[in-house]
């Protein structure tokens, strides 16, 4: 009796996770993860750009695909997502297409010290899962009003926004978030991209759509200094990174790769110089 | 007591030449004494052997001495020695006696109490008996002294109630070249003048110009000068002079020297302060030197608004001081809010670019166009004025270049500039005058190619070999000494927590090893590494201009890494980028005579304005039509027409005269083909009376030297008594040269008496007799 009381358990759960699983896919689009066949090499380089990846404390852990540690570097961790082969293959194209001497792999950085002060140029995604304690909120906004610039990225629909929002308001209450239009300087700074499109994460392989949740429409934001330059870039409904780590799969369109590497471009020259 | 042993004056035996009235000649006078010295040394030599034993020593010397020298004075007296002198003929001269009429006479400082106005006592003097005496043996005249001489009425006694002391200004040279006009035709024999010598024509240096004593030269007049009032002040604080930019950038950091001196008050403490108007912009407490040393000090100071500045430079009063009009000087300073231009050429993205466009953000003076290249075919341009400036790179024509005052050039190789390009940079600095900054990094300096270029000498160092001069590792900064005094690097007004500031400023991202710096090259600062040390802040003319090398490319992280809020990162870039553009000439430079004169006019009015124009390529516009328009007190406005100076091609000048005190503001506008060149305002004030107030010690070393330099002499007031006596061996006017015989003076007959009594006296005490 026991033994069939365990197996009834067993399938209902291995049930329930099934249908979530199936659910979630639906709901938040399915996640694969490039194989970059090692663990990523932290390198000693000294170079002028280093490409930083904010590492941060995920609220929502389980809801962004796992993480443990603070800032751990096991692979899950929300503020993970695409590491490192985005960021790898977006300093490949940067190296190609611009003067930038830049590293060839990326920096980790947090808020728990100021060391992401030697890095003026902060990339983020699954922001709609960080969360700051006062001492880090304090920091990034700090470092964002003495000149850093932060890139935000991977995150969709209304749900994420809130959340997103809700960890924004800790660093800056009463900035506002802002549309960018095409006069904006960011669009222009080296590539025109006055006719840009909703960038769609890898799931478009597999599913077609080119938004995730209900981020049907793409939207380019900004939280601005008090001289109108913009500190915050909000990619907002759009999945960059992945298009970045994913621009080698012959299956992800060209078109979308492209854009996301001149998004990415004008952001990264836009932020060295503004 | 000196005539009753020489039965002359001093003075005839100063003025006098000596002679020998004997028939025989001199030579043979001189043949005796040689003779009888040469004889008696023989003779003393010779009997030596006899000679008592104490005499076999040294004192066979000295009765050998007493007793030529009793032989030569006899010799002498047979010669008949006397002197000729010239001397005024009684009745027939006249004798000028000036009396400084100026308010600085006023002082209470003289007088038996030393608490009498210096022109009572001068006049109490002349009074108790000078005037009398003069009066018997010459004719007087009497005249007051300040801008010039003028005779004082005597038709009511003496004129000389009529010394008040109220004259504004003390031009002794200029009233003895006024004297000498008046009385051209007349036998003047002396001038006897009353003064502190508070002399204060030639910017207050107190000298007597060079007309003046060609003058008084020529017509021989001894200047007997006679001075009034302390020769050193107990207790005063006087300032002597300030060094201040007669031209200013709105809000911009001003430094201004301020040069002053004590007495009374050595070691304790006074304030320095600079006013605008009634508004203290900065004060400084400062420990003062000793006694009538000269200290200096650098203020800093923020010049404000644009327009025309006075700012007063002030030693605040201390206790016990009576002269406080000595305290305070003003100087005009013209502020300007025009707009100054920098391209900046980067030629990759980096965060240096990015942080210094933003500290230029903040400066509403300075503007800076940059041309960034982002890729190896684009260029990112920023802060240009239309979409065509810097359309095509790099320009290639003075009148595209020119239109700018500074130039930064970052991580950019030379080879990205053609070769007449470079030379275009050149000109930029030494025909246009602007001002090229150099930046470090990964292709700047020697490891750009600059070392083997054309416009190496562009470069305040002396760029190291190689290519490998540029290092990612970190590196601090600290100032040199000459650092320390600048405005360049000012952080902090204060000057030794200014140098505490640099050194606790966090380390730079990078440096680049820029070489050893040039002679005549000024290096601000230093970077620190690995236990190096070597020129991070580099700077030197050029032609008209100047350059400099900041050899890193990492204070960036000031900015970030420093508290939020702290000024370090922009202030030092704004500053050293004003330096770049600050000094930057436009077309038409306006400049004035009194320029190194604190743009002050004391007590004169006239005033030469001068114009250095040039067109638009900046070579000298020889043509063109230069007008100055004045604005000055009570609503005056006039426009005066400027003539080519005639010396360089392009500079013109324009003589005039302020009338009234007041400030004045020159516009000079220039045209040229019909369009106008350019504009430059100048500003400059007229002060009277102000002068008076300083240097009021009394300037004996002046005095002494017209008397000596005349053939007068310096009296001090109590023995004026001699002075008409004295004074009337004088080559000027009608004189006799009269003969004094010297052999019967009681000195001779004294001397006489000495010489045998001691020969005497010593041959007995060493037992001779």
């Amino acid at each position: 009796m026991k033994v069939l009381q365990a197996i009834t358990v067993t399938a209902v759960v291995l049930a329930l996770g099934t249908l979530a699983l199936v659910g979630a896919s639906r709901v938040y689009g399915f996640q694969r993860t490039a194989d970059w066949g090692y663990q990523p090499e932290q390198s000693n380089e000294k170079a002028e750009f280093a490409w930083s990846r904010l590492s941060f404390n995920s609220s929502m852990a389980s809801y962004g695909g796992g993480g443990y540690g603070r800032f751990g570097y096991g692979r899950g961790a929300s503020w993970m997502r695409d590491y490192p082969k985005a960021d790898r293959q977006f300093l490949i194209a940067m190296k190609r297409l611009t003067r930038i001497q830049g590293r060839a792999t990326e920096q980790i950085v947090n808020l728990d010290s100021d060391d992401i002060y030697n890095y003026p140029w902060v990339y983020a995604v699954q922001v709609q899962t960080w969360s700051f304690n006062e001492d880090e909120a304090k920091r990034l906004r700090q470092y964002l009003l003495k000149g850093g610039f932060l890139m935000v990225d991977d995150f969709h629909g209304s749900v994420d926004w809130e959340n997103f929002m809700s960890g924004m308001r800790m660093v800056f209450p009463d900035r506002a978030v802002e549309d960018l239009t095409n006069k904006d300087e960011i669009f222009h700074v080296l590539y025109d991209l006055d006719d840009r499109f909703q960038v769609p994460g890898e799931q478009y392989i597999r599913t077609g759509r080119t938004y995730e949740k209900d981020g049907f429409v793409p939207k380019w934001r900004a939280i601005r200094d008090d001289k109108g330059r913009v500190m915050v870039a909000i990619c907002f409904n759009m999945h960059l990174g992945d298009a970045w780590e994913w621009a080698d799969d012959p299956d992800y369109p060209e078109t979308f790769a492209s854009m996301a590497f001149r998004e990415g471009l004008n952001y990264v020259v836009y932020g060295m110089t503004h | 007591m000196f005539e009753f042993f020489f039965r002359y004056p001093l003075a005839s035996f100063l003025k006098g030449r000596f002679v020998l009235l004997g028939r025989w000649p001199g030579w043979v006078l001189v043949l005796l004494m040689v003779a009888a010295a040469g004889g008696l040394g023989w003779l003393i030599w010779a009997k030596r052997g006899d000679a008592a034993p104490k005499l076999r020593t040294w004192r066979a010397g000295v009765i050998w001495g007493l007793e030529a020298a009793l032989v030569v004075l006899v010799l002498l007296l047979l010669w008949e020695p006397a002197m000729t002198v010239a001397e005024l003929s009684s009745q027939q001269n006249i004798i000028a006696v000036v009396v400084d009429d100026s308010r600085s006479m006023a002082i209470a400082d003289s007088g038996s109490d030393g608490k009498a106005a210096r022109e009572v006592a001068a006049v109490k003097s002349l009074q108790d008996g000078v005037l009398v005496g003069l009066k018997k043996r010459f004719q007087v005249r009497v005249y007051r002294l300040d801008h010039g001489v003028a005779r004082l009425d005597t038709a009511a006694g003496d004129g000389l109630a009529q010394i008040a002391a109220t004259g504004t200004a003390t031009r002794i040279g200029v009233g003895l070249r006024e004297l000498a006009a008046e009385t051209s035709d007349l036998p003047v024999g002396a001038v006897v003048l009353l003064s502190d010598g508070g002399e204060n024509s030639d910017g207050g240096l107190g000298n007597i110009d060079r007309e003046t004593m060609n003058v008084l030269r020529n017509r021989r007049w001894p200047v007997h000068t006679v001075g009034f009032g302390k020769e050193r002040a107990t207790k005063d604080i006087e300032v002597e002079e300030i060094n201040v930019a007669a031209h200013a950038m709105a809000d911009s950091r001003m430094a201004a020297t301020v040069r002053f001196q004590q007495r009374g008050y050595a070691g304790q403490k006074a304030t320095l302060v600079v006013k605008d108007g009634d508004k203290a912009l900065v004060s400084r407490e400062v420990t003062l030197a000793g006694d009538g040393a000269m200290q200096t000090e650098t203020l800093f100071f923020h010049a404000g608004t644009a327009g025309a500045r006075s700012f007063a430079f002030q030693v605040l009063p201390l206790v016990g001081e009576k002269n406080l009009k000595n305290n305070a000087v003003t100087r005009p300073v013209v502020v300007s809010d025009e707009k100054r231009r920098i391209l900046y050429v980067e030629g990759e993205p980096r965060w240096e670019y990015k942080f210094i466009r933003r500290a230029e953000d903040d400066d509403k003076t300075v503007q800076v166009a940059s041309m960034l290249r982002t890729t190896e075919n684009k260029i990112y341009r920023q802060g240009i004025s239309d979409p065509k400036e810097l359309e095509s790179g790099f320009p290639v024509r003075p009148e595209d270049l020119f239109q700018y005052q500074g130039i930064i050039l970052g991580s950019v190789e030379a080879g990205y500039f053609t070769a007449s390009q470079q030379e275009l940079l050149r000109e930029f600095v030494d025909r246009r005058g602007g001002g090229v900054l150099f930046l470090g990094g990964r292709f700047s300096l020697a490891d750009g190619g600059w070392a083997g270029s054309s416009v190496t000498d562009l470069f305040p160092t002396v760029l190291p070999p190689g290519r490998s001069t540029f290092h990612r590792e970190a590196a601090t900064a600290e100032l040199t000494a000459t650092g320390a005094d600048s405005p360049v690097v000012r952080l902090v007004d204060d000057p030794v927590k200014n140098v505490d500031r640099w050194k606790k400023l966090t380390y730079m991202s990078d440096y680049q090893d820029a070489g050893a710096p040039k002679a005549g090259a000024t290096v601000l600062a230093e970077l620190k590494t690995s236990g190096r040390k070597m020129p991070l802040l580099v700077t030197q003319s050029y032609g008209r201009g100047r350059t400099a090398v900041m050899a890193t490319s990492g204070t960036w992280r000031w900015q970030m890494s420093e508290a939020l809020g702290d000024t370090a990162h922009d202030l030092f870039w704004q500053q050293l980028l004003r330096w770049v553009v600050g000094e930057t000439p436009g077309r038409v430079v306006a400049g004035s005579s009194v320029s190194e004169a604190g743009q002050t006019l004391t007590d004169d009015g006239k005033v030469r304005l001068t114009a250095s124009v040039r067109g638009i390529d900046y070579l000298p516009a020889a043509d063109a039509k230069v007008e100055a328009h004045l604005l000055g007190p009570e609503g005056l406005s006039t426009t005066v027409e400027m003539t080519p100076a005639g010396d360089v091609p392009g500079n013109f000048v324009a003589d005039w005269t302020a009338e009234k005190n007041g400030a004045y503001l020159a516009e000079v506008t220039a045209d040229g083909g019909g369009k106008e060149l350019g504009r430059d305002v100048v500003a400059f004030q007229r002060q009277d009376g102000v002068a008076e107030n300083f240097h009021t010690e009394q300037n004996r070393a002046m005095l002494e030297k017209l008397a000596a330099d005349t053939g007068g002499r310096y009296w001090k007031p109590e023995d004026l008594g001699r002075l008409p006596r004295e004074i009337s061996y004088s080559e000027a006017g009608i004189s006799i040269r009269d003969t004094k015989e010297l052999w019967n003076l009681p000195a001779v007959f004294l001397l006489l008496l000495i010489l045998m009594t001691a020969d005497w006296l010593l041959r007995r005490k060493w037992g001779v007799v």
